[in-house]
């Protein structure tokens, strides 16, 4: 018993080698990763890292306002005198809540509602399920977060509640999918036939089953949702003043472009820099499963 | 066989046919009017609604102020001057006016303007109630004596009731009781023409609505009737369009498509289109005020000593010195340049020792934490934000904590609606229905204002009320201005609002091929005497020139 545990724990430490091994083999994807642990340490490390952690709090400075890119504010500053810089590296806090925050909440409920009106696909249960998720689907995820948003006060929580509710139909669709074909495999009927309980079936032996596919599209959607987040916050039902947020900042500034460019450019490309690592992270965890799958 | 196939060709193509003559109708029903190129473009913060018993905002007053008219004209050079009356009378008690009309004054639909139509304006007004009606509660009775002669009762004297009349825009009766919906509000008199007025004009301004869209643009042509005419480059046309978006407004000036900007522009934005060749800056000392407005019925700011506290944080110089360039720090409720406006009055300036004593006494102070500020900005007037930053900044020293709410114009008037849903405090350009300080303390600060735009703060005080009421009965200028000045202490004394700068409005506009009045007096140094809202825009006196346009535009 303790040589087959110990051959198993060996089995799986050479399994994630070999996925670390395909991986790595991936320059786009370490190139992703390496973004995203960057982030994440900005992120972490905020007040360490800005310049003038104070301009990402109740802060202005107006015979500093619109300085262009220069030494004292590499990034230059925007109307209210604030460092570009320092918000930005603030700002990736938010990014990165929405993100996680979202999926956090997102993917056991999809997970859950999917696996059971999978297990009891044809019956009134899955059905009604399904339908619902239709419903929600049917309704393009900005429009549903805007309107979400619309409805509740502007903060960041509200954002990420209003991105949620558009955005578990999705996993609950996928999960569905894939336990309609695996409740039919061999090894779901044997443990229907030796008694086992329709949570073990559900969450031993069919769920494990799900977790690569799933894995995969919460890499490739960690990056949509930021943007999601961002766009919500672009029209002012993100974060509010005085906290950064990516999207308000490209807002704020898109009033003074083209001239003074950098206050909403600089923004831009943090956002653009977030999402591709997320989308390159993703693709490469998406090769590497599917290869391992294959 | 072969002739059953050639009736379903030939059905087929009578089908097509048919199709095509639908879709080529739908296209020539879509098409919208084009205007010539002698023609004065400018944006503004929508809703446009230019009923006169509706409309008071900016835009709106710009409206009225050239597809309608009233007895008396508001110049800002010149000051009150006379318009569809050419002359009155005042009784000596100031309680009945007697208004002679100007004769062969025609309404855009060829109707003539008799004393009929004032009649029938103010009762119109009174009785919907909404606008600048609250000006007109004092009359009591107004009849026509004859075709050209009208007569006004008040129920008591009221001093400035002449520069009063400005906002009384007259209506073709005829008109507007033919186009009546009903059933409606007004009983037999079904919505008053309210639904009517929306969309179409029954004025006899110098220039009639031509296509009314209320969220996107107002057109409005020449009025070749006008009676006072029109020099020979005066603008045909006339656009009011919906955006106020500073990089839409540059693109828009650049294209030479736009040819006044509104007065809401950020300066960083109004510097960038002073480059454009052929733009020029003109610098308006206008009758508004910019504040911060407090609502005194909800916490915290519903504490006076809160109140005081959050006036003490207000750096008011750096409004003045680094985002309002020209407009001075205002100096009470009134603006200084106003009749009546109360000299040397102690007012608030940035202190944070003098607003932690005011926190100290306030009944919140030490639950700040539990009641922030809710503070509002118009989303169309993108410099407000800098306002509420600063403001933000300042309250965190002392402890308080400041949410900022950007919201839509539409939004901000529907929540000044009610007590509850009114923000704690909403920056707000306020300005003058008639040129004199008793214009502004009765639209912001009488009770019977509460509930719109004008006063957030629901200050509902009954010896400010009782004030203002008396100042408005009393004929004697220097009693009046006296009782105008104890009203102004009284609300320094109250603080229910953050009286920021008097505003300069700064507006870029195409000097290149647009001759504006105004502006060329303001640069020969010149004053201005009648700073009311929706003036400055007076498009009959402009002159536009499209061939310097043309050479523009091919340069």
């Amino acid at each position: 018993m303790e040589a087959s545990t110990v051959s198993l724990k060996e089995a799986r430490r050479e399994g994630m080698r070999r996925s670390w091994y395909r991986f790595s083999r991936s320059n786009v994807a370490i190139v992703g990763l390496v973004g995203v642990l960057l982030t994440i340490v900005l992120a972490i490390f905020a007040p360490l890292i800005a310049p003038y952690p104070q301009h990402a709090s109740a802060f202005v400075d107006y015979e500093n306002a619109m300085v262009p890119p220069s030494r004292a504010y590499l990034l230059g500053s925007d109307p209210s005198g604030r460092d570009i810089l320092s918000r930005i590296i603030f700002a990736t806090r938010g990014a990165l809540k929405m993100g996680i925050g979202v999926l956090a909440a997102v993917v056991p409920l999809g997970v859950v509602v999917g696996l059971i009106a999978g297990y009891h696909s044809g019956s009134a249960i899955g059905v009604i399920i399904m339908r619902i998720t239709d419903i929600f689907l049917a309704v393009p995820p900005l429009l549903l977060a805007l309107a979400v948003s619309a409805v509740l006060k502007p903060n960041l929580f509200n954002a990420m509640m209003a991105v949620s509710i558009s955005w578990w139909p999705w996993y609950t669709r996928l999960v569905y999918s894939m336990v309609c074909s695996i409740k039919n495999e061999f090894y779901t009927q044997a443990a229907e036939l030796t008694g086992a309980s329709k949570s073990h079936i559900m969450f031993r032996e069919i769920l494990p089953n799900c977790l690569p596919p799933i894995l995969t599209k919460m890499t490739l959607d960690i990056g949509f949702v930021i943007l999601l987040g961002a766009s919500l916050s672009f029209v002012g039902l993100g974060e509010q003043p005085p906290t950064p947020a990516l999207g308000t900042m490209v807002a704020d500034g898109a009033k003074y472009m083209p001239q003074q460019w950098w206050v909403a450019v600089f923004p831009g490309l943090a956002i653009m820099f977030i999402v591709l690592c997320f989308n390159l992270l993703g693709d490469g965890v998406r090769d590497t499963l599917s290869t391992e799958e294959v | 066989m072969f002739e059953r196939y050639g009736g379903t060709k030939k059905a087929l193509l009578i089908l097509l046919f048919v199709v095509l003559l639908l879709q080529a109708g739908s296209i020539c029903k879509g098409q919208a009017f084009r205007p010539d190129e002698w023609i004065v473009r400018e944006p503004g913060a929508f809703p446009l609604y230019p009923d006169p018993a509706v409309g008071d905002d900016n835009i709106e007053c710009i409206a009225l102020n050239n597809v309608y008219e009233g007895l008396v004209f508001p110049d800002p050079i010149k000051g009150v001057v006379p318009h569809l009356a050419t002359e009155w009378e005042a009784e000596p008690g100031g309680q009945k006016f007697v208004f002679k009309l100007r004769e062969g004054v025609k309404f855009h639909n060829g109707d003539e303007l008799t004393a009929e139509d004032v009649v029938f304006s103010m009762e119109r007004l009174q009785t919907i109630g909404e606008g600048f009606a609250y000006l007109y509660e004092v009359v009591e009775d107004v009849k026509a004596l004859d075709k050209y002669t009208v007569e006004f009762t008040l129920s008591e004297p009221v001093g400035p009731f002449v520069e009063m009349l400005v906002r009384l825009y007259i209506v073709n009766k005829n008109q507007v009781m033919a186009n009546l919906v009903t059933p409606g509000q007004y009983g037999e008199l079904g919505d008053y023409g309210k639904r009517w007025l929306l969309m179409n004009d029954a004025g006899s301004g110098p220039y009639t609505i031509r296509e009314m869209e209320l969220e996107s643009h107002m057109l409005a042509e020449k009025f070749e009737d006008y009676w006072g005419g029109f020099h020979e480059n005066a603008p045909n046309f006339i656009k009011l369009i919906a955006t106020g978006e500073p990089v839409t407004v540059r693109t828009l000036l650049g294209r030479r498509e736009l040819e006044i900007t509104d007065m809401w522009q950020p300066m960083e934005s109004l510097m960038a289109a002073a480059r454009i060749e052929g733009v020029e800056l003109a610098y308006l000392p206008c009758a508004q005020n910019l504040q911060i407005m407090l609502n005194t019925k909800r916490a915290p700011t519903d504490d006076i000593h809160f109140r005081k506290a959050l006036a003490y944080c207000m750096d008011y110089n750096t409004v003045a010195d680094k985002m309002y360039i020209g407009s001075p720090v205002a100096q009470g409720p009134v603006i200084s340049m106003v009749a009546g406006h109360k000299k040397d009055m102690e007012v608030y300036e940035m202190d944070l020792d003098k607003a932690v004593e005011e926190l100290k006494k306030s009944k919140y102070y030490n639950q700040l934490d539990k009641y922030p500020v809710e503070l509002s900005w118009i989303a169309e007037v993108p410099e407000e934000e800098k306002i509420a930053l600063l403001l933000q900044a300042n309250a965190a020293k002392i402890g308080v904590k400041v949410e900022i709410w950007k919201k839509q114009w539409g939004h901000v008037i529907a929540d000044a609606m009610r007590p509850e849903t009114t923000a704690n405090a909403t920056i707000m350009f306020v300005g003058l229905h008639f040129p004199e300080a008793g214009s502004l303390l009765k639209s912001r600060y009488h009770s019977s204002s509460c509930g719109g735009w004008e006063q957030m703060e629901w200050l509902q005080d009954d010896e400010i009320d009782m004030l203002i009421d008396k100042a408005f009965a009393t004929v004697d200028k220097d009693e009046r201005f006296a009782i105008y000045g104890d009203i102004q202490e009284r609300l320094v004394e109250l603080c229910p609002t953050l009286w920021l700068v008097d505003h300069a409005e700064v507006r870029a506009y195409q000097e290149g091929y647009l001759d504006w009045p105004l502006a060329n007096h303001m640069k020969a140094g010149g004053e201005i005497l009648c700073p009311l809202m929706g003036s400055f825009d007076y498009f009959r006196d402009m002159k536009v020139f499209p061939e310097k346009r043309a050479a523009l535009l091919g340069k």
